[in-house]
């Protein structure tokens, strides 16, 4: 539909994203992380680095770019098509939100490293599955000592700076953890969009006064913004995939022929394909509509839960009808659609699925409705 | 006159529409989803407006309408639904007026817009045939010109409040022997011409709203064609403003969902999982088809708007409807098995009437099969059949 419009900024930001991914993103590369031991690829990093993207939502003073939420999901949305499986979600947004909050020297340090691309940052916060929001923390911090065991910890490689959530007497804390620090064991998984996620323990960690990054309220409305912005981010990258799936779904029906007709002529077909496009539409609606809502600092209201329920079922929806209507072939590792299917896994699932942000929506309105009576 | 509503603020344009319809408008019409104002209803709905200032906000003001901006428009839908207003359809300001205004002469636009206007004359819309309905150019009611008169012959069907209108506008073959949509001519009918008959059809909500017309030997003076002789199938096209985009508003489902709600509060399912879980899929449903339709409505007042994109909104709007309207009878249990309304929780809830109204929202208007068509074409190209 020609309702999507670009700002001259996220024009800009299209452009580069589409130059730099064209040539460096998309399925030869996915291949390549996927194979790789670490799961990422810190060349790429240093390059998203140089364009700028690692820290588009960083303080100026630590080289980052302050730049507003459209440009950031303009870029989410590129990487989605490309099925980048960079760490742009959880490092340059989650993060980086709860970096550009903190006055304190760790946090400026980390920055730099971040904007310059040297670096990814991750942030341990979740405890459960199946968390949507921001829950209270049973990891502790008790003076100097932290105790807990973090769930789904994102983008998780040997060099990752992390930071964790915790709770310190009866508020919020968030704490830059070294990872090879005494107490801290990892347990990595490889996910399917190639990059390794982590469950981690803390055992007793010693975690010194310049290790505190936030606190108190300031923690409380950082990491509730992080999330937030992560998770509509992360609804425009799974947009991104969707479309771009759909695309390469018709162009392969368009050559292949049976019964002495390409596949993109049969009614029942297109009738589908024009379905799928249609909650392609409504995704792209959805997300735009949950960062409208963000920017004029509502976190976690429906629209924000409607965005990443419809994008994480719409993701899943085209790789059902992507691998059907490119037949058996669609089935093989060496076709792309898989791929596709596999970092849409990933990100569906990841902040919250369909189902979960779904119940939430609907909850978050009759809230509303119970307030205005 | 009112003064230029363009000029005031969308808020205060709202507030001041807002306020005229709690202070006027009828406590008896607001039955949404359900009422539709037909006849003595409808006119008097045309002339309240008509006098207060606010008939026809897409017309031109050269022809007495508002001129108002798209946005305007919106936001007028937007409050009456809030209001819980009855449905109107309005054929004459709405689908004839933009056709006279393109196409029609000086002497069509004066005899009949300001009828149209004043609430005095209301029209219907003479296309469907029994034979002729998605594949609309297949219509074969004639219409033969005698000296200065066409003669018309034939049947149209499914013709919505023909009884209560006063005249017709109708697509009529006038060459058979050119391609289909090549031979097809718009012109005007006094409902009371001899030969002119109604019939209406009563449909699964117990309305009478539909109805077949019959023509036999109808006479009408050749100067109420409208446009060319044989060019009636691209007059039939022009439309305005906000009818655009009217069809993929999510109004009727949001207001079926509203009376969903009262339902599973009546009963006392809110903390059902089953049942939340299947609101929640609705909730969404039209949460994300307003948030499109809101970016569509932004993407037509900057001038951009596509074809294939508003066939779509009308697609979702109307499977969403139904699927709303499905789960109130899923919801109610035995009651679904009424023929009566359903009182629930101190209000009389009429789901199958509901249900019944949700049914022809997908055939009407472009079929969504059609529409579907229509932007498979557009998107995956034209297949070569």
């Amino acid at each position: 539909m020609g309702w999507r419009a670009d700002d001259e900024l996220q024009q800009m930001l299209r452009d580069s994203a589409v130059n730099y991914l064209g040539a460096a993103g998309g399925p030869d590369h996915f291949r390549n992380v996927r194979a790789s031991a670490s799961g990422f690829d810190a060349t790429a990093w240093a390059q998203m680095g140089e364009l700028g993207w690692t820290g588009i939502l960083l303080p100026e003073a630590v080289g980052g770019s302050e730049m507003r939420l459209g440009g950031v999901l303009t870029l989410a949305e590129e990487l989605g098509r490309t099925i980048a499986p960079e760490p742009f979600v959880a490092s340059a947004v989650v993060a980086a939100t709860v970096l550009a909050a903190s006055e304190a020297d760790v946090a400026s340090t980390l920055g730099r490293a971040l904007a310059l691309g040297q670096r990814s940052v991750t942030l341990a916060w979740q405890e459960r599955r199946g968390t949507v929001g921001i829950p209270a923390f049973d990891t502790r911090l008790d003076g100097t000592s932290l105790t807990g065991a973090k769930r789904y910890v994102p983008a998780w490689h040997a060099d990752t700076a992390l930071l964790v959530a915790a709770t310190s007497g009866t508020e919020t804390i968030v704490v830059a953890v070294d990872p090879p620090a005494a107490g801290v064991v990892v347990h990595p998984a490889r996910l399917t969009d190639g990059s390794f996620g982590a469950n981690i323990d803390f055992n007793n960690v010693a975690i010194g006064e310049d290790a505190v990054v936030l606190r108190g309220e300031a923690a409380d409305v950082a990491l509730d913004l992080a999330i937030a912005r992560g998770t509509v981010a992360l609804s425009a990258q799974l947009e991104g995939l969707a479309g771009a799936l759909w695309r390469i779904t018709l162009d392969y029906m368009r050559h292949r022929s049976q019964f002495g007709s390409n596949l993109s002529d049969f009614q029942a077909l297109r009738h589908r394909m024009v379905d799928l496009y249609s909650e392609i539409e409504l995704a792209g609606a959805s997300w735009r509509s949950a960062a409208k809502q963000l920017e004029t600092g509502t976190t976690w209201g429906s629209d924000l839960h409607a965005a990443k329920a419809r994008c994480s079922q719409v993701a899943q929806d085209m790789g059902r009808w992507a691998i059907q209507y490119h037949g058996a072939f669609g089935y093989t590792d060496e076709a792309d659609v898989g791929l596709y299917i596999h970092a849409g896994l990933r990100w569906s699932t990841w902040l919250g699925n369909a189902a979960s942000h779904r119940r939430e929506a609907l909850a978050a309105h009759r809230r509303k409705r119970a307030l205005n009576g | 006159m009112a003064d230029d509503f363009n000029l005031l603020s969308n808020d205060a344009f709202r507030d001041r529409w807002r306020m005229w319809l709690q202070a006027n408008y009828p406590e008896e019409w607001r039955i949404p989803i359900i009422y539709r104002l037909a006849g003595d209803d409808e006119r008097r709905w045309h002339r309240m407006t008509y006098e207060a200032g606010w008939r026809a906000p897409a017309w031109p003001k050269e022809y007495g309408g508002l001129g108002l901006s798209l946005e305007k428009q919106l936001i007028m839908h937007q409050e009456m639904e809030g209001h819980n207003c009855a449905r109107v359809l309005d054929s004459g300001a709405v689908l004839l007026a933009p056709v006279l205004m393109k196409y029609g002469t000086q002497e069509q636009r004066d005899r009949y817009l300001p009828p149209i206007l004043r609430g005095e004359e209301l029209w219907c819309q003479g296309y469907s045939e029994p034979n002729s309905g998605s594949d609309l150019a297949s219509l074969r009611t004639s219409a033969v010109l005698e000296g200065d008169e066409f003669v018309i012959n034939g049947q149209k069907i499914w013709t919505t409040l023909a009884a209560y209108a006063d005249r017709i506008f109708v697509l009529v073959r006038t060459n058979n022997d050119v391609k289909k949509q090549a031979g097809i001519s718009f012109v005007l009918a006094d409902m009371g011409t001899p030969g002119l008959t109604v019939r209406p059809i009563m449909n699964l909500a117990d309305e009478d709203e539909l109805c077949e017309i019959f023509f036999d030997d109808v006479r009408i003076p050749a100067e109420n064609l409208v446009g060319e002789l044989n060019q009636g199938w691209t007059v039939a096209k022009a439309l305005l403003g906000d009818e655009r985009i009217a069809n993929g508003a999510p109004s009727l489902s949001r207001q079926a969902f509203d009376v969903l709600e009262q339902l599973v509060d009546g009963i006392g399912l809110t903390e059902d999982i089953g049942q939340t879980d299947r609101m929640a899929q609705l909730y969404c449903d039209i949460h994300d088809l307003a948030a499109l339709h809101a970016q569509v409505a932004d993407a037509a007042i900057r001038g951009e708007i596509d074809n294939a994109g508003l066939g779509l909104m009308k697609v979702l709007a109307t499977d969403l409807f139904q699927r709303v309207s499905d789960e109130l009878l899923n919801t109610a249990g035995e009651d679904a098995g009424l023929r009566t309304p359903v009182g629930i929780g101190g209000v009389e809830l009429d789901l199958r009437k509901i249900y019944m109204i949700a049914r022809p929202s997908t055939i009407y208007a472009g079929a969504n099969e059609v529409q579907r068509n229509i932007a498979a074409n557009m998107l995956m190209g034209t297949t070569a059949k």
